[in-house]
């Protein structure tokens, strides 16, 4: 890993075309793709803090995006005859559920946050926008959801979370999945009235409690 | 341009906590400030729960118009809170907003054209949310001025809203609103164009800096309403400056009234 440095650094500062380079060079030189696609995953969280401490802004977010579905293209044919199975591995952490409750159609936090759990190696579906709560909890079932991510902009999406949460209790499953809400008008106090385990107003943090989360059951 | 005060919003923290205890000196102190900076309407939103909705937008207006003559925005997708509102106003108020959302149109539009109000129409609806090209949003656009007109508005009574997204999402995200703001000056010349201009900065550093400057390119292509905090003196002097190289501020005296009465440029030293 430590020789990798270069190419962690180049992904780290947004510095694509380099990225890509050395992605091949390692690539070529023999360096296993599963060592590759791990320095990305380290890169990533890099972009994270750096997000946290407001170095880098949602552009840099959707940009790292695009990196590693470039960087994904290049590793595909080495991760078919090499270790497929340990890279597919890091894929398992966990299963997460996204919608825009019902009366609500924002979409753009929505999708960042859809796009960075699966860069963190969470299996994402994601139901689109103005999702009633039935339907919610028919998919999230259906789908072996551990997280359902519930997002909303406007005040009047209390209330369909609130209801999502309320249906998952009624159904014995509040239990075995955690309910995570998002918007820019989230806070404690909507997080407590709505009956959700957590509340984030941004991406990154929502991928860090969800890993939180299932870190914690998949180790235990 | 007119200038739509937007800072009695209950979704505001503070606001909000002023709402729920009756603070009317709070809310009083809001409006007059806004409307001394320069604002034609002020926006009213509650913000709270639908059940209490209606009861906080008439209080809301009565206290508002304790302290000043502006007409109102009445600012609620809530029928009922609207209609708690209309009951009240003393001047004809804008209704912000019908969209293309059905519950809108079924809610929203008809209050409007009952007490023939001015209406704030958002280039959305329930199909395709915020279309990403200028023609889906017109197709939005289109049918909702119809509507409205059908319904007996004049086309100056309505401020049409482009809709603007951040451009930390998509660099071509203002590109966007530009064509919009261009299509509906050319299809409807007497109806007014407004926008949440500070969306464009979301997930930005320097968010202020952005919005000035988009700010200033929307109203040269058209935009002559905007939804702002008028005591925010960078972005007012922004907006005058704007409308004046427009060829809009006869011999100037928008901005140079503004600057004599200090309400624009560096703060002087008292």
């Amino acid at each position: 890993m430590t020789e990798l440095n270069d190419l962690f650094t180049a992904v780290a500062d947004m510095q694509e075309d380099t990225a890509m380079e050395l992605t091949r060079k390692y690539l070529d030189k023999g360096v296993p793709a599963v060592e590759v696609f791990e320095c990305y995953q380290s890169a990533l969280e890099e972009i994270g803090r750096r997000f946290e401490q407001q170095i880098y802004f949602i552009p840099e977010l959707i940009m790292s995006g695009e990196m590693m579905k470039a960087s994904a293209e290049i590793l595909k044919p080495y991760l078919a005859d090499q270790a497929k199975d340990d890279a597919e591995g890091q894929k398992k952490l966990g299963r997460i559920l996204i919608a825009t409750v019902e009366g609500d159609i924002h979409d753009i936090g929505k999708n960042i946050v859809s796009m960075l759990m699966d860069l963190n190696g969470l299996e994402v579906k994601d139901i689109g926008v103005d999702v009633p709560a039935d339907k919610i909890i028919a998919e999230a079932r259906a789908f072996g959801a551990d997280v359902i991510g519930l997002s909303g902009l406007l005040t009047l999406a209390f209330d369909p979370m609130k209801a999502v949460v309320e249906k998952l209790a009624e159904q014995g499953l509040r239990d075995q999945i955690k309910v995570l809400i998002g918007g820019g008008q989230m806070d404690e106090r909507v997080c407590e009235y709505v009956g959700a385990d957590a509340f984030v107003t941004d991406a990154v943090h929502g991928v860090n409690y969800v890993k939180g989360w299932l870190g914690e059951s998949v180790q235990s | 341009m007119i200038i739509i005060g937007e800072k009695i919003n209950g979704t505001r923290k503070k606001v909000s906590a002023a709402i729920q205890e009756r603070d009317s000196d709070f809310i009083q102190a809001l409006a007059k400030s806004q409307a001394e900076a320069g604002s034609h309407f002020l926006d009213v939103n509650a913000g709270t729960s639908p059940e209490r909705e209606a009861d906080d937008m008439a209080w809301l207006v009565d206290t508002i118009q304790a302290v000043t003559e502006l007409p109102l925005c009445l600012d609620s997708a809530n029928p009922k809170a609207l209609k708690a509102g209309l009951e009240r106003v003393d001047k004809t108020p804008v209704i912000n907003s019908v969209s293309g959302e059905k519950p809108r149109i079924e809610g929203v539009l008809p209050l409007a054209l009952e007490y023939k109000t001015g209406l704030i129409l958002l280039a959305l609806d329930d199909e395709t949310g915020i279309a990403g090209t200028a023609a889906g949003r017109m197709a939005v656009v289109h049918r909702l001025v119809n509507m409205a007109r059908e319904g007996g508005l004049k086309e100056d009574q309505l401020f049409v809203d482009p809709l603007v997204t951040a451009i930390s999402t998509g660099d071509k995200n203002a590109l966007i609103t530009y064509d919009s703001i261009r299509a509906v000056r050319e299809a409807y010349p007497q109806a007014h164009i407004t926008c949440g201009l500070s969306n464009i900065s979301f997930g930005m550093p320097l968010r202020s800096l952005i919005n000035q400057t988009f700010m200033c390119m929307c109203i040269y292509l058209g935009l002559d309403s905007a939804i702002i905090d008028p005591n925010n003196r960078d972005l007012t002097g922004v907006m005058l400056a704007a409308e004046m190289l427009m060829g809009r501020d006869k011999f100037c005296q928008n901005f140079s009234r503004a600057y004599r009465a200090g309400r624009i440029g560096p703060k002087k030293n008292s």
